[in-house]
């Protein structure tokens, strides 16, 4: 995984710091690797290869949301209507589906209808921060609103089953191999050919410097629209994978994602300021909430402080990631 | 050394001992998705306490919690957490109907028995164990029906709009309206299960409505309603339904109000485990469980309150907390009962 999706740096001394400065999402893989080590030494049961193919398929949205998060954040912007987006994309596609009978067509059309929609979302994002010049945290939040309404609009009550053909195809096997690990190799794949394009080094540039990308004949805000719509697309992704993993529309369900897209962004060693990070990192930062939320149960922690526990393991791994990563940072 | 060697053995001896005292042994995982009422709180300490009961009739169920605020996400991980830990069965207090069907369906396919508990769910491979909601908002309305003597202006405080048992509430009392001709519902607004929101919208309703005679309130906001009707001082000409936490069932005997309160036990969950247990132990339901809109549910009875009753509510809770709900479980016995 050739992934350095930050502007070149001068080279510095010190192998760890030439190793964290390749991948800075190293500090993120050693916590899942401790995370992973942890759950297996409380319940062997949970590496299973059964149970870790479970983890994938339910965290598989998380970590898509979160990748999206991290296009917008890479530009020094924040969305949050993510989640409200996948809500959104999810209940229309599952009304579609509905609709068109759930056949092997009616699902590839919904699909594509779904991912028009998080474009069109992540489009009228963009024009609100970027064209409009809003201030992202807040006209993402009314954005947010708006989309929930929307998605209540088209499903007012959490119901409808997908089809059989989608959710059995997205939580059976392939050739043998679960379909989330084709899933997650698709995923690889499509962000390591992202992370080598100009957009990507755009969105990086403009996050850095928004003023000195400017000067330098930067179209700044066609930049910032783009990361938008991009984040858009991505959590249709999560949206599909949701739908997969509990086969119904819900127009509430992504509501309390959007907070953990962010954190999960963080966690996997992203600057929220912008002009630093890579989307692997945030993939592992979306593991990292969902083996903290295991661990915290497997170590056997009562149920009154199981809420406690897991915000302060959080902030912990939070912790760690930012003192490894401050080696990696000029 | 010896000694050790000897304490060892003794160790393990009474380990043994102790292991073999029950005869039978379950694990039983309870997940919660939401924490933010007491009544959650007490719904897992009811369930708790129900499993100790166990040991007293030689069976070892042991509980497993998971309980934090998660998204729909986040509860799929504690069914598959504890599929992974190989529990025996699992009891759920679902925040979505119908989003755990392919996840039950992998945990029926482990062996494992699903009940649901508080809020139905679509999935065939699990069944339902709690209170009919529509019913409860039937009862509610019937005692408002008979209270005003089958006639009068009533108004109706409803819950979190496209919330399952919100809906179900309001099919609830509907229906029973429909039967009363010259009962006449004014209004009908939403106060999304909040005290504050349900004040409010009491305040609202008594200055537009200045006339009205009942009020059809949910649990949750029935505090803050009877609030603004006692600050209008109406309490004498208004009746309206009410909750059963203590500090309100205090308030409702001090003040001579004119309520009744339909009970969504917090024990839901500890007749569901009892029910859970039994049917662990291979027994079979005399009547399969095939309520309900999804066909899958097994009700409980709904207790009621009343003025009649109210001083007996007041017995069960004194020495609690404020916050504490008035409750009601099958015990291991009556859920007995329900079997073969």
């Amino acid at each position: 995984m050739a992934e350095t999706a930050t502007i070149p740096r001068p080279r510095r001394e010190g192998r760890i710091r030439k190793l964290l400065e390749r991948y800075p999402f190293l500090p993120a893989l050693v916590i899942v690797a401790a995370l992973l080590a942890l759950n297996g030494f409380f319940s062997p049961a949970s590496l299973s290869y059964r149970a870790l193919t479970g983890l994938l398929s339910t965290y598989m949205a998380l970590i898509l949301l979160s990748i999206a998060q991290t296009y917008v954040v890479y530009a020094g912007d924040i969305d949050l209507s993510a989640g409200a987006i996948l809500s959104l994309v999810n209940v229309a596609i599952i009304v579609l589906m509905e609709r068109w009978g759930g056949g092997a067509g009616a699902v590839l059309l919904a699909l594509a209808i779904g991912l028009l929609l998080g474009l069109a979302c992540g489009l009228v994002n963009g024009l609100v921060v970027a064209a409009l010049r809003l201030q992202a945290i807040v006209a993402t939040f009314a954005t947010s609103i708006f989309f929930t309404g929307l998605a209540l609009y088209i499903l007012p009550v959490a119901g409808t089953p997908a089809p059989a053909i989608f959710w059995r195809t997205y939580g059976g096997r392939l050739f043998g191999v679960p379909f989330v690990f084709y899933v997650l190799a698709a995923l690889i794949v499509l962000i390591t050919v992202m992370s080598r394009t100009r957009l990507v080094t755009q969105l990086l540039a403009v996050g850095d410097d928004q003023q000195a990308a400017y000067q330098s004949g930067l179209p700044v805000i066609p930049v910032r629209i783009k990361g938008y719509v991009l984040c858009g697309l991505f959590s249709a992704l999560a949206a599909f994978c949701i739908t997969g993993d509990t086969a119904s529309g819900d127009p509430l369900v992504g509501g309390k994602m959007t907070l953990y897209s962010v954190a999960a962004v963080v966690l996997g060693g992203s600057a929220l300021s912008g002009g630093w990070g890579t989307v692997v990192g945030s993939l592992l930062g979306a593991l990292t909430i969902g083996l903290i939320n295991s661990v915290v149960f497997f170590m056997g922690t009562p149920s009154e402080w199981q809420n406690f526990v897991q915000g302060l393991a959080i902030l912990v791994v939070l912790m760690a990631g930012v003192l490894a990563g401050r080696r990696a940072r000029p | 050394m010896k000694k050790f060697i000897a304490f060892a053995l003794g160790t393990v001896a009474s380990i043994a001992i102790s292991a073999s005292a029950y005869a039978e042994t379950f694990k039983i995982g309870l997940s919660n998705g939401w924490v933010g009422s007491e009544w959650r709180t007490q719904m897992i300490d009811e369930a708790k306490a129900a499993a100790a009961k166990w040991k007293e009739k030689g069976v070892d169920v042991e509980v497993s919690v998971q309980s934090a605020n998660v998204d729909v996400p986040g509860q799929i991980a504690h069914i598959r957490n504890f599929i992974a830990e190989g529990v025996n069965a699992i009891i759920v207090n679902p925040n979505s109907p119908t989003a755990f069907d392919p996840i039950f369906a992998q945990a029926k396919e482990a062996g494992i028995l699903v009940i649901a508990t508080d809020a139905e769910v679509s999935s065939p491979d699990a069944i339902y164990v709690g209170i009919d909601q529509t019913a409860w908002g039937a009862a509610g309305a019937k005692w408002l029906a008979e209270t005003l003597g089958g006639k009068g202006k009533v108004v109706a405080i409803n819950g979190v709009a496209g919330h399952p048992a919100n809906e179900m509430r309001v099919a609830g009392y509907r229906g029973v309206f429909k039967e009363h001709p010259d009962i006449q519902v004014v209004n009908e607004v939403n106060a999304n299960w909040d005290q504050a929101q349900g004040q409010q919208a009491m305040q609202n309703v008594l200055a537009t409505y200045p006339d009205i005679n009942g009020v059809v309130v949910q649990d949750g906001m029935a505090a803050g309603a009877w609030k603004s009707i006692m600050d209008a001082g109406k309490k004498d000409q208004i009746a309206a339904t009410g909750e059963i936490r203590k500090d309100f069932i205090d308030l409702w005997i001090k003040e001579k109000l004119n309520s009744g309160a339909t009970v969504n036990p917090p024990g839901v969950m500890a007749s569901a485990l009892n029910v859970a247990v039994l049917m662990l132990q291979g027994k079979e339901l005399k009547e399969p469980a095939k309520a309900g809109q999804y066909g899958n549910a097994l009700y409980l009875p709904i207790p009621f309150i009343d003025s009649k009753n109210v001083e007996e509510a007041a017995k069960q809770l004194e020495g609690k907390p404020g916050y504490y709900s008035y409750t009601s479980s099958l015990s291991i016995e009556e859920a007995e009962a329900l079997f073969k």
